[in-house]
């Protein structure tokens, strides 16, 4: 069974446009998988599409085995998701946005209890747990989108640029606990605009343009794809900005040491 | 409990627990706004008219805000929390979840009626030991309400739902909700309004609602009570489909 198997899918919004033009992606259990794009290319529409945030036009969606339209119950338990915004409420707690969010995935009260103390101290809440989140720093919201997405214990975690911008500390904390969920047996789906974030920490990565997967693989498979020597190239070279890569950026003379 | 009911029992006290945090806006500005109310309609305006077909006009006019106390509340509560959540990209935690569309839309919806509820309640008892109001027909009387209350919990997620800005909703409550209450006989009896605003107030479906609810406290009617509670019935199972079927197509909830 795989843990994401979209087929042909398609979103067209009411104003026309088309998001996603038959998107094909199989992600195995226990991947962690890289979803590389330009702005506007449809990363964050094949996200809304897999969560229920977006209701596709066309092609169908399975996370381990549940059609996330007929079965939607089933495929959205075993989903994680950690948004690109910071879209947490306002009016609650650091506690109560965990504890909520566990909730509305049906987990026991004691349960909840234990498992908003043991990701209140991995993600350094603790002392903010009874702070409103709209007095967090961007850092710490970053940390509690994060922890919210885990809360349920999720056999898919969709992280939509977990790190951009955060500073390099919190960057590397964050990368630690994915490698290590994942290393659990856990389901990553990461799309990131950090080339360098997505080379050591995916496996597997797909390149996404104008609404279709345009080339999928190792980084290595894809700088060989594009005949480059590495990941940045070969994104570079998919949207169309070749000039841009450093082995082409000459030293000025004027200025060279 | 069950997961379901796990879940259900979360989305309904996040609702409620939002306005609870916010009390001095949520309960105590419609309790003091009533209680303003009755004060001048009942011990200044009271003092004049005396009576209104000879039931106390104080007496009177109660009930009417006891009905407008739970209807706004209700409206103001669900369509300012489903924008304010949508604005803030928070409604997503919940959409994403593994909630059915009717658990999503009930949850919302009994935000509102509880707020409503509160406050109505809270009137009641301070009317019943202040002024003595009677409760004649309980049996008419709690089903009004309780259909009254829902009917603008729904009422209140439609145009949450619709809205765009905040101004969406301000618009609403205050040139459509607030003219129709006001214009739907709480503070007066249509039969004593000249022609043609008596025969106009009859269009007014608020009119109705109240007249179920004053026959309930103290026994005035101007209305058939039991057309008008089954008509209410069937507007308030008609919006609740309607939101269902905007909850089920995701209706600019869901991309």
């Amino acid at each position: 069974m795989k843990a994401l198997d979209i087929q042909q899918l398609e979103k067209r919004y009411p104003t026309r446009v088309e998001a996603l033009r038959g998107v094909s992606l199989e992600i195995q259990p226990g991947e962690l998988f890289g979803l590389l794009g330009p702005n506007g290319a449809g990363k964050s529409t094949l996200i809304h599409c897999t969560t229920g945030l977006a209701q596709p036009t066309g092609g169908s969606i399975a996370i381990f085995g549940h059609d996330a339209i007929d079965n939607y119950a089933e495929a959205r338990q075993a989903v994680g998701l950690a948004p690109q915004e910071a879209n947490i409420d306002w009016f609650l707690t650091v506690e109560e946005t965990l504890d909520y969010h566990a909730g509305y995935f049906g987990m026991p009260r004691r349960e909840r209890r234990e498992r908003t103390k043991e990701l209140l101290e991995t993600f350094s809440l603790t002392e903010k747990r009874d702070e409103r989140t709209r007095t967090l720093s961007g850092g710490m919201k970053r940390r509690l989108i994060l922890a919210r997405a885990v809360m349920h214990r999720p056999q898919l975690l969709i992280l939509d640029e977990p790190t951009a911008g955060v500073d390099v500390e919190l960057r590397l904390e964050l990368w630690h606990y994915v490698q290590k969920i994942n290393q659990e047996g856990t389901t990553i789906l990461l799309t990131t605009h950090y080339l360098e974030e997505a080379e050591q920490l995916c496996d597997r990565i797909a390149f996404i343009a104008e609404g279709q997967i345009v080339a999928e693989g190792s980084s290595e498979e894809l700088a060989e794809r594009f005949e480059v020597p590495n990941l940045e190239d070969a994104y570079l070279a998919l949207v169309g900005r070749k000039e841009l890569s450093r082995s082409h950026i000459e030293l000025d003379p004027e200025v060279a040491p | 409990m069950s997961a379901a009911q796990i879940r259900f029992a979360t989305l309904w006290r996040r609702e409620v627990s939002r306005f609870m945090k916010i009390k001095k806006q949520t309960l105590g500005a419609p309790l003091l706004e009533t209680f303003l109310y009755i004060t001048i309609f009942g011990a200044a305006l009271g003092s004049r008219i005396k009576h209104l077909h000879g039931i106390d006009y104080v007496l009177f006019v109660i009930p009417g805000l006891i009905m407008m106390a739970w209807a706004t509340n209700a409206f103001s509560n669900n369509s300012s929390s489903i924008l304010q959540q949508k604005f803030q990209g928070a409604i997503q935690d919940q959409l994403s979840s593994p909630a059915s569309p009717a658990e999503l839309l009930l949850a919302f919806s009994l935000g509102g009626f509880m707020r409503g509820l509160i406050v109505a309640m809270l009137t009641f008892l301070v009317s019943v030991v202040l002024v003595g109001l009677p409760v004649d027909h309980a049996l008419v009387l709690i089903p009004s309400l309780f259909l009254v209350g829902f009917f603008f919990s729904q009422l209140g997620v439609l145009i949450g739902v619709r809205a765009e800005q905040f101004d969406d909703v301000a618009f609403a409550q205050t040139f459509v909700l607030q003219p129709l209450i006001f214009l739907g006989g709480v503070f007066y009896s249509a039969s004593l309004l000249p022609q043609p605003w008596e025969t106009l107030t009859r269009f007014d479906p608020i009119f109705y609602m109240i007249n179920l609810v004053r026959y309930g406290f103290v026994g005035f009617t101007e209305v058939n009570i039991w057309l008008s509670l089954l008509a209410l019935t069937g507007a308030t199972a008609a919006l609740f489909l309607i939101n269902l079927r905007l909850f089920s197509k995701g209706y600019r909830l869901r991309a």
